[in-house]
C-alpha cells in the first residue's frame, strides 16, 4: 500500500517538479534536456503502471490526502489522490502516450527553436493531465482541468511568431473557458449541496439522499457542457480543427490521445458517482439528460465524419474524426448502460491508439512533403513505404474493420445506444461507421495513391527518420493487438453500474444487429470509395465540389465559426462604440495619438515640458510633507496626555 | 503589551519620511532601498502579529493610545488613538507593502534619471503611512485623515512623474476622490452623531441599540459611506477617473493605484459599511441595498471587460481591467452578509463567509496580479518606448522575461489556475452559489458574472497576443517561411537600428520584482491557505 499511495502521488507530481528544471538543464545542454524529459516521462509511465495491481476489478476507491485548504466548507478541503480503475485506466493511457510523443518529439521537433518552452509544457501537461484524472475533488479536477486548457494554449502558439497559431490559441482558450464557467457552476451548486466539494463526499451526500433533484438536474446539465466544450463536441467543436496550428506531436498527445478526453473522463466520473443512487439516474432520464448526450455524441460524430470528408488538410481530417470519435463515445456514455460506459471508455483507448497514429504518421508526412494540404500529396507509397503501411493499418483499425478493437467498442456503443430507446440516433451512428470508413479510404487514396503530384515532384520526399516510426510502430502493434485486450479492460475496470456485468457484456459485441449492418454497409461504400478517390472517378467528387446546399454547408464547417465570428464581431463593434462614448463624455486622453510616448517623459527629460510647474512643484510638496511631520508629532505630543488608555 | 507593534508599523514609516528624503539626495537608489527596507520591517512587525490574531480570542490584536479629548461627551473622554490588526487588516496591510517593497525597487530602474527622485521616495514613504493607517486603525478620524493622506502622495507622483498630461490626470484623481472623501466625511460625522464614539466597535455596538426613529439617518450614513468609499473603489459610475490618472501614472504608482489604493475603497466598505452600520439596518433595507451593489458589480465588470477589450493603450487596457476587476469585488461585497431575518436580526450566514474570504482574498491576489500587470507593461514602455499595443508585437524573444511575467499576470487576472486570482474568484462563486438557495435574486447575477470571466479572458490573451507573440511590426517586412517549423525569422538588425536602438529585457532591479510577485501570484493560487486562515478569522462582530 505504501508503494500505491507514493506511486499515485508522484505519478503527476513529478513531471511538474521535473518541469521546473527543463529550463535550468536546457540552458546547459539541449541532448540532455531532451533525454531528461523522457527519462521522467518513463519513470511516471513506470510509476502509472505499477499502480494497476492494486486496483484490478476493485470497486471501492482508496484515496489518500493531504490538508489543503483549511476552513473551506466546514472542515477544510484536502487535496488528494482519488484511485480507482477508472482514474488508473486514463493514468496509465496519458502517462504511456506522453512517453510514445516524448520519445516523438526528439525526431519531430529537431531543429526547432524555443524547444525549452516546448519540453517545460509537455512535462507541465503530463502532470496536470495525470492530476486531473487522480484528483479526489472537483476544485482540485478543477484546477488541472484549466491547467491542461493552459498548456493546450501555450502550445498551439507555440510557433508564436505566426498570427495563425496565436489566433487558434485564443480561439481554444476561450472557447473552451466557456464550458469552464458551466463546469464552475456545477462546482458551486455540488457545493451548496453537500458542503464539501471531495468525490466521496459528494457520493455519500448522494446515497444519503441529500440531494436537490432541481438542483442535480442542474449540476448535470452543468457538467455536460463542461465536457462538451473540453471535448470539442456540438455546438462547440470548431476549436479542435483550429488546434491543428499546433506540432503534430503536441496535437497527437493533447488534441487525440488525452486532453479532449478529459469531457469523456468527467462525464463518466459523474455518471460513475450518480449510478450510487438508482433514483438519482432515473430522475437524470427523466430530465433528458442521458437522451441529451446521446444525441450531442451523435449529431457531433455525423458532423464531424461528414466535414472529415470534406476538408483537404491531413491534418483536419484527423481533427475531425477525433471529434466524430468523441461524439461515438459520448453517446455510449448516455446510454446509461453497463455496456455503453464500458465500450465509451474502451473505444476511448481504441481511438486513443489508431488516432495517436494518424498523427505520428501524418507528422512524418508534413515533415517530408513541408504542407498540410492533402491535394499536393499523392503517390508516397513508393517514398514513404513504411509510413504507408502505418497509415493502412490506422486506416482499418479506425474504420472500425471486425477483428480490430474499434469495433467492438462502436457495437457496444450502439448496441446500448439502441438498447436505451435511441433508435435513430444509432441509425445515425451505423451511417457515420460508413462515412467513417469512407474518410479513412479518401485520405488514404490521396495521400498515399495515385500519381505524385507536381508539386510533390519538386520536393525531396524521405521516409520519416526512426525515431519517429519507432513509436508510430508501437501504437500500430497495440492498434492490431488491442481488439484482444477487451476482455482485460473489462476485468480491470470491473465495475458494475447500472446492474450490468462487465465480462458477460463484452460478447453482446459479436451478436448484435450492428454486425451484419455494418458488414453490409461497407460494400457499397468501399466500392463508391474505391471509384471515387483511387480511380479518380468524378461523380461523387464532383457532388462535393459543386454547388449544392450539403457542399456549402460543408464547406463552411456547417457556418459554426461564422456565427461565432459574428457574435464575436458584434462584441468588438459595441465595444468600441462603448468607448468612443466613455470617451466623449469624460475627455479622456485620447488613444489613438498615444503611438509614443513623448521624449518628455523619457529617463533624463522628465520636466522640460513642465517647466512652468517645475518650480512650485518643491515647494508644494515640501508643504505637504511638513504639514505632515508636523501632525506626526502633535499625534506623538498628545500621547503625554493620556499613554496607556485601554 | 509590551511592545507597541503597530504603533511602529505606523510611526516607522512616518518619521522615516525625512530621512528618506536626505537619503535620496545622495543617491536615489539609497533612497529606494531604504523605502523597500522599511516595507520589510513593517512586514516583519506585522507578521509577528499573526500568532496573535489566529490565538486569541477576537481574533484581533490592539492598541490603544488617548489621543484627542471628545467635545460632545462631557466626562473627560479621549478619542482613542487605536491601532488594531484583525485577519482582514493584515491581509491587506500586508499585501500592501509587499507592492511598496516591490514598488521601490522597481524605481530603482524604472525611475532613474529622472527629477526630484528624493521627494518620490519621500512620497512613496507617505503614501505607506496612509495606506498602513487606512487598513490598522479603528478610530474613524484617524481613518480619514489616513484616507485623506493616500491621496496626496498618489497626486503628486501622478502628476509629476506621469505621462502626457499628466497632472490633469492627477486632479481627476484627487477631485473625484476627494469629492467621494466629503461622502465619506458626512458618514463617519453621522456616526460620531449618533453614537458619540468615534471607534468603529464602539459606534457599531452602540448603533445597534439606537431607537427606531434613528433608522433613516443611519439608512442614509450607509449609502453615504459605501457611495464615498465606491468611488475610490472607480466602480461603474464613478469610475471616470481611474483609466486616465491608472495610465498616465508612472509605472509604480499605477501598481500601487491599481494593487491597493482602489482596493482600499473595498477594505473600507467592508469595514465601515459592514463592519459598522450594516448590522443596524433593516433587513428588507439591506437585501436592497446588497442587490443594488450587485447591479452595480454587473455592469462594471461588463463595462471594465468591454472597454479593455478594445483599448489601444498598453496601461489603459490594464486599468479598464482594474474596473472589471472592482467588479468582481463589488459583486463578493454584494454576497456580504445576505440578511437572513433570524427573529429581526440579522444572521451572518456561513455561506456568506466564503464569499467575503473570497472577496477579501480577491482584494490581495488582484494586488498582487495587477501589481505584476502594470509593472510588466511598464517594463515594456520604459524598454520599447511605445504605449499603443497595435504597434508592439513579437517582444517574447526580445523580453523573454517580462514576456513570462507578463503572461502569468494576465492569465491570473483573467482567472485561469493555478494563479491567484482564480482562487479568490473561485471562492467568490461558490458563496454566490451559497446564497442562491437563500436569494433567488442571485441567480443571474451569479451567471453573467461568470460570463464576464470569458471577457476577462478574451481581454488578457488579447494583451498577451498582441504584446509580446506575433511579430515585431519592424520584422513582418522579413520573408515568412511557407510553414511552422521554422518560423522564427532571423532578426532584422537593419530594421532594428533603424529604429534607433535595440529593445532588450528590463534591467535587473526591474527583474527582481517582477520576479517577486511572480512567486507571489503562483504561491497563492497553489496554496492560499495562509490569506485564507487570516481572512476566516475575523468574526466581525455580528452574530446570529
Amino acid at each position: 500500500m505504501m508503494l500505491q499511495e507514493f506511486s499515485a502521488w508522484f505519478v503527476w507530481v513529478l513531471p511538474l517538479i521535473a518541469s521546473l528544471f527543463v529550463p535550468v538543464i536546457g540552458r546547459y545542454t539541449e541532448k540532455g534536456r531532451n533525454y531528461f524529459v523522457v527519462a521522467v516521462a518513463i519513470v511516471s509511465a513506470a510509476l502509472a503502471i505499477s499502480l494497476i495491481p492494486d486496483v484490478w476489478g476493485k470497486h471501492e476507491a482508496v484515496i489518500y490526502t493531504i490538508p489543503w485548504l483549511s476552513g473551506f466548507g466546514g472542515e477544510g478541503l484536502s487535496a488528494g489522490v482519488f484511485i480507482d480503475p477508472l482514474s488508473v485506466l486514463f493514468t496509465v493511457l496519458i502517462s504511456f502516450f506522453a512517453l510514445i510523443i516524448a520519445i516523438y518529439s526528439i525526431g519531430y521537433m529537431k531543429g526547432e527553436s524555443g524547444l525549452t518552452r516546448y519540453y517545460y509544457l509537455i512535462l507541465l501537461f503530463i502532470g496536470s493531465m495525470i492530476g486531473l484524472v487522480l484528483a479526489d475533488n472537483m476544485l482540485q479536477m478543477f484546477i488541472f482541468w484549466e491547467m491542461v486548457g493552459l498548456c493546450s494554449y501555450a502550445l498551439i502558439s507555440f510557433w508564436y511568431k505566426k498570427p495563425e497559431s496565436i489566433r487558434a490559441g485564443v480561439k481554444v482558450f476561450i472557447m473552451t473557458r466557456i464550458g469552464d464557467i458551466a463546469l464552475l457552476a456545477a462546482i458551486g451548486l455540488l457545493f451548496l449541496m453537500f458542503g464539501t466539494l471531495s468525490f466521496r463526499g459528494i457520493i455519500n451526500g448522494i446515497i444519503a439522499g441529500g440531494f436537490n433533484e432541481t438542483y442535480m438536474i442542474a449540476v448535470a446539465f452543468l457538467v455536460l457542457g463542461g465536457a462538451i466544450a473540453k471535448s470539442a463536441q456540438l455546438p462547440l467543436f470548431t476549436w479542435l480543427y483550429s488546434a491543428m496550428e499546433a506540432p503534430t506531436s503536441v496535437s497527437a498527445l493533447l488534441h487525440a490521445a488525452t486532453m479532449v478526453k478529459a469531457g469523456i473522463y468527467l462525464l463518466s466520473r459523474v455518471i460513475l458517482i450518480f449510478s450510487v443512487a438508482p433514483a438519482l439516474i432515473s430522475v437524470l432520464n427523466e430530465a433528458l439528460w442521458f437522451p441529451t448526450i446521446i444525441w450531442v455524441g451523435t449529431l457531433t460524430a455525423l458532423v464531424g465524419a461528414s466535414l472529415a470528408l470534406h476538408t483537404t488538410d491531413i491534418k483536419g481530417v484527423l481533427a475531425y474524426s477525433t471529434v466524430s470519435q468523441i461524439g461515438f463515445m459520448m453517446a455510449g456514455l448516455g446510454a446509461a448502460a453497463m455496456q455503453g460506459w464500458f465500450g465509451s471508455l474502451y473505444h476511448m483507448i481504441s481511438h486513443a491508439f489508431f488516432e495517436g497514429l494518424g498523427f505520428l504518421i501524418a507528422g512524418g508526412l508534413i515533415h517530408a512533403v513541408g504542407t498540410r494540404d492533402m491535394r499536393l500529396m499523392g503517390g508516397l507509397r513508393n517514398a514513404m513505404p513504411l509510413s504507408f503501411i502505418l497509415m493502412g493499418i490506422m486506416v482499418i483499425t479506425t474504420s472500425g474493420l471486425p477483428p480490430f478493437a474499434s469495433f467492438f467498442s462502436k457495437g457496444l456503443i450502439i448496441t446500448s445506444v439502441t438498447e436505451s430507446g435511441g433508435v435513430f440516433p444509432s441509425i445515425i451512428l451505423i451511417a457515420t461507421t460508413g462515412i467513417t470508413f469512407a474518410y479513412c479510404f479518401r485520405m488514404f487514396s490521396l495521400v498515399f495513391m495515385g500519381e505524385e503530384s507536381g508539386y510533390l515532384k519538386l520536393q525531396r520526399v524521405h521516409e520519416s527518420p526512426t525515431i519517429m516510426l519507432i513509436p508510430a510502430a508501437i501504437l500500430a502493434g497495440f492498434c492490431i493487438y488491442w481488439g484482444v485486450g477487451e476482455p482485460a479492460v473489462a476485468n480491470f475496470l470491473g465495475v458494475t453500474i447500472f446492474g450490468g456485468d462487465a465480462l458477460g457484456i463484452i460478447y453482446e459485441a459479436f451478436f448484435n444487429i450492428e454486425t451484419p449492418i455494418f458488414l453490409t454497409l461497407l460494400l457499397p461504400i468501399g466500392i463508391i470509395a474505391y471509384y471515387s478517390y483511387f480511380k479518380r472517378y468524378n461523380g461523387i467528387r464532383n457532388i462535393a465540389a459543386g454547388k449544392n446546399p450539403l457542399s456549402t454547408m460543408l464547406k463552411h464547417a456547417f457556418f459554426f465559426d461564422y456565427t461565432y465570428d459574428r457574435v464575436a464581431k458584434g462584441i468588438t463593434g459595441f465595444s468600441i462604440a462603448l468607448t468612443r462614448v466613455e470617451n466623449a463624455l469624460f475627455a479622456r486622453l485620447p488613444d489613438e495619438g498615444a503611438a509614443k510616448i513623448s521624449r518628455a517623459a523619457q529617463p533624463g527629460h522628465a520636466i522640460t515640458l513642465k517647466k512652468g510647474f517645475s518650480g512650485s512643484f518643491r515647494n508644494y510638496v515640501a508643504a505637504a510633507v511638513l504639514g505632515f511631520i508636523l501632525i506626526v508629532v502633535l499625534i506623538i505630543l498628545t500621547f503625554g496626555i493620556g499613554l496607556g488608555g485601554a | 503589551m509590551s511592545l507597541p507593534i503597530l504603533l511602529s508599523v505606523f510611526l516607522i514609516p512616518s518619521i522615516s519620511i525625512p530621512f528618506v528624503y536626505l537619503t535620496g539626495k545622495k543617491s536615489p537608489k539609497s533612497a529606494a532601498i531604504f523605502v523597500a527596507a522599511i516595507a520589510l520591517v513593517c512586514i516583519g512587525l506585522l507578521l509577528s502579529t499573526v500568532p496573535q490574531i489566529l490565538n486569541s480570542d477576537l481574533h484581533r490584536y490592539e492598541e490603544t493610545w488617548a489621543w484627542i479629548p471628545t467635545v460632545l461627551s462631557g466626562d473627560a473622554q479621549f478619542a482613542q488613538f487605536s491601532l488594531f490588526i484583525d485577519g482582514i487588516s493584515a491581509s491587506v496591510a500586508l499585501i500592501s507593502l509587499v507592492l511598496i517593497f516591490v514598488a521601490s525597487l522597481y524605481s530603482i530602474n524604472y525611475m532613474a534619471g529622472k527629477k526630484h527622485l528624493p521627494v518620490y521616495y519621500a512620497l512613496l514613504s507617505m503614501l505607506t503611512v496612509g495606506l498602513i493607517g487606512v487598513f490598522l486603525t479603528s478610530n474613524l478620524i484617524l481613518f480619514y485623515f489616513c484616507w485623506e493622506l493616500m491621496l496626496v502622495p498618489a497626486y503628486f507622483i501622478v502628476g509629476e512623474w506621469g505621462y502626457r498630461n499628466s497632472y490633469k490626470s492627477a486632479l481627476k484623481l484627487f477631485i473625484f476622490t476627494h469629492a467621494g472623501a466629503v461622502f465619506v466625511l458626512l458618514g463617519i460625522g453621522a456616526l460620531y452623531w449618533l453614537t458619540g464614539s468615534t471607534d468603529m466597535f464602539i459606534a457599531q455596538s452602540s448603533l445597534q441599540n439606537l431607537p427606531a426613529i434613528y433608522a433613516d439617518t443611519i439608512k442614509w450614513t450607509m449609502i453615504a459611506l459605501t457611495a464615498g468609499l465606491a468611488v475610490k473603489m472607480a466602480v461603474f459610475p464613478v469610475h471616470m477617473w481611474l483609466p486616465d490618472a491608472h495610465s498616465e501614472a508612472p509605472a509604480p504608482m499605477s501598481a500601487l493605484l491599481s494593487g491597493v489604493i482602489i482596493s482600499a475603497g473595498a477594505y473600507a466598505i467592508i469595514r465601515l459599511s459592514f463592519g459598522v452600520v450594516f448590522p443596524a439596518v433593516s433587513v428588507d433595507f439591506a437585501t436592497m441595498f446588497l442587490h443594488g451593489l450587485a447591479v452595480i458589480a454587473i455592469v462594471t465588470a461588463f463595462f471594465g471587460s468591454l472597454l479593455s477589450l478594445v483599448a489601444t493603450d498598453i496601461k489603459r487596457v490594464i486599468a479598464y481591467s482594474s474596473i472589471a476587476h472592482m467588479g468582481y469585488i463589488m459583486f463578493g461585497l454584494s454576497l456580504f452578509p445576505v440578511a437572513l431575518a433570524q427573529g429581526g436580526s440579522l444572521a451572518l450566514i456561513a455561506p456568506a463567509a466564503i464569499a467575503i474570504v473570497g472577496t477579501v482574498l480577491h482584494i490581495v491576489t488582484h494586488a498582487a496580479s495587477k501589481g505584476l500587470f502594470f509593472l510588466t507593461a511598464g517594463g515594456v514602455m520604459h524598454q520599447t518606448e511605445k504605449r499603443d499595443i497595435r504597434e508592439m508585437g513579437g517582444l517574447a524573444s526580445k523580453m523573454p522575461f517580462s514576456a513570462v511575467s507578463g503572461t502569468i499576470a494576465a492569465l491570473s487576472i483573467s482567472g485561469a489556475p493555478p494563479f491567484a486570482c482564480f482562487i479568490s474568484e473561485f471562492l467568490i462563486f461558490v458563496g454566490a452559489f451559497q446564497i442562491i438557495q437563500a436569494d433567488s435574486f442571485y441567480i443571474i447575477p451569479t451567471a453573467l458574472m461568470l460570463i464576464a470571466t470569458v471577457f476577462s479572458l478574451a481581454y488578457s490573451l488579447r494583451f498577451v497576443s498582441k504584446v509580446f507573440l506575433g511579430q515585431s511590426k519592424e520584422e513582418v517586412g522579413v520573408e515568412e517561411p511557407p510553414n511552422g517549423h521554422d518560423a522564427h525569422a532571423p532578426d532584422a538588425p537593419a530594421a532594428e537600428e533603424a529604429h534607433g536602438h535595440k529593445i532588450v529585457d528590463v534591467p535587473n532591479w526591474m527583474k527582481a520584482s517582477l520576479a517577486i510577485l511572480v512567486v507571489l501570484v503562483v504561491i497563492i493560487g497553489i496554496y492560499p491557505t495562509f490569506f485564507m486562515d487570516l481572512i476566516q478569522s475575523v468574526t466581525f462582530g455580528v452574530t446570529g
